[in-house]
């Protein structure tokens, strides 16, 4: 860490964090602390990562071929490493949503952002910023341990919503959608294929009338 | 930007488009999948609040008399159980 403190002081300096905090806490504790070693540990955070802003963090995401947590021996992958940069940036909301529909088609710089929004974001607005993305099935290369795979960016993204760790991270504990309908918080999920799912419902529904109209059975719907 | 194994990165291929109609398919059962299983979690949760409610609206011994019933239940199974000593 010596000699690199000019960049991540403010951030990884334990002795009295004054920064910006999200969710009452400083930012880099989103990351465990042993994570966050193996981070700054890494060429690529001393290299690649130095002195990033909004901007350049652009082209180090675009020149990304994989997402993942740590593979060979613990070893952070730039994915993680460039979610922690954004952990120190704490991008403005608009910044961070231009990363997630950038234009230009650059699906790791949108799983990047989605993360961080993971990460980052209020419950209802994560949902509200992530759920349009399960549409989304553009394939992304994703390392593990032991290789490389494909996964798809709504895999990704329901990933996000649902899992409690992801990338060798644990993720903070989002309340269940079902909770903030229920509160009132959310509207109601509509699948872009609630059309489809309907005509399928309504195609059991006649099915299942035709076999037990007979028996006077008292199946509701 | 890696400094190892970069042959093995390029045997998965991310490319998009290259079968369309075939991804689209593949993202359709995953969506799919994905309604089913919340509107399951739904349902799992209805059947919980009204076994919740039927309990409620039961009298006191016939709430106790369940209760033994099940403990019964669970001590035979146990009983079951124990037969490999």
């Amino acid at each position: 860490m010596s000699g690199h403190k000019a960049d991540a002081k403010a951030l990884l300096d334990d002795r009295g964090y004054s920064g910006p905090l999200i969710r009452g806490e400083n930012p880099a504790n989103l990351i465990e602390k042993p994570l966050q070693d193996r981070i700054t540990e890494t060429y690529y955070w001393k290299e690649q990562c130095f002195a990033l802003n909004e901007a350049s963090l652009c082209d180090r995401a675009v020149d990304m071929n994989f997402i993942g947590g740590t593979y060979g021996q613990q070893k952070a992958s730039p994915f993680l490493c460039l979610v922690f940069k954004l952990l120190q940036l704490q991008p403005e909301r608009e910044i961070v949503l231009y990363y997630l529909h950038n234009e230009e088609g650059f699906k790791y710089l949108t799983a990047l952002a989605a993360f961080y929004i993971r990460l980052t974001f209020e419950p209802v607005e994560i949902y509200k910023a992530l759920e349009p993305l399960l549409s989304d099935y553009r394939k992304l290369r994703r390392r593990r341990n032991d290789g490389f795979m494909i996964t798809h960016m709504d895999q990704f993204i329901d990933d996000l919503l649902t899992k409690d760790r992801m990338c060798g991270t644990t993720l903070w504990k989002l309340p269940k959608r079902q909770l903030l309908e229920d509160l009132e918080l959310l509207d109601e999920r509509v699948s872009p294929l609630a059309d489809e799912i309907e005509a399928i419902d309504n195609e059991n529904d006649d099915a299942r009338e035709g076999d037990e109209s007979r028996e006077g059975s008292d199946y509701e719907r | 930007w890696d400094d190892d194994e970069d042959g093995e990165l390029e045997q998965v291929d991310d490319t998009d488009g290259v079968d369309p109609e075939m991804e689209y398919a593949q993202w359709k059962i995953r969506e799919l999948e994905r309604v089913r299983r919340d509107r399951a979690a739904i349902e799992e949760a209805e059947k919980e609040r009204e076994e919740i409610e039927r309990r409620r609206n039961l009298s006191k011994e016939e709430r106790e008399a369940e209760d033994r019933q099940f403990i019964e239940a669970q001590k035979a199974e146990k009983e079951g159980k124990g037969q490999m000593s």
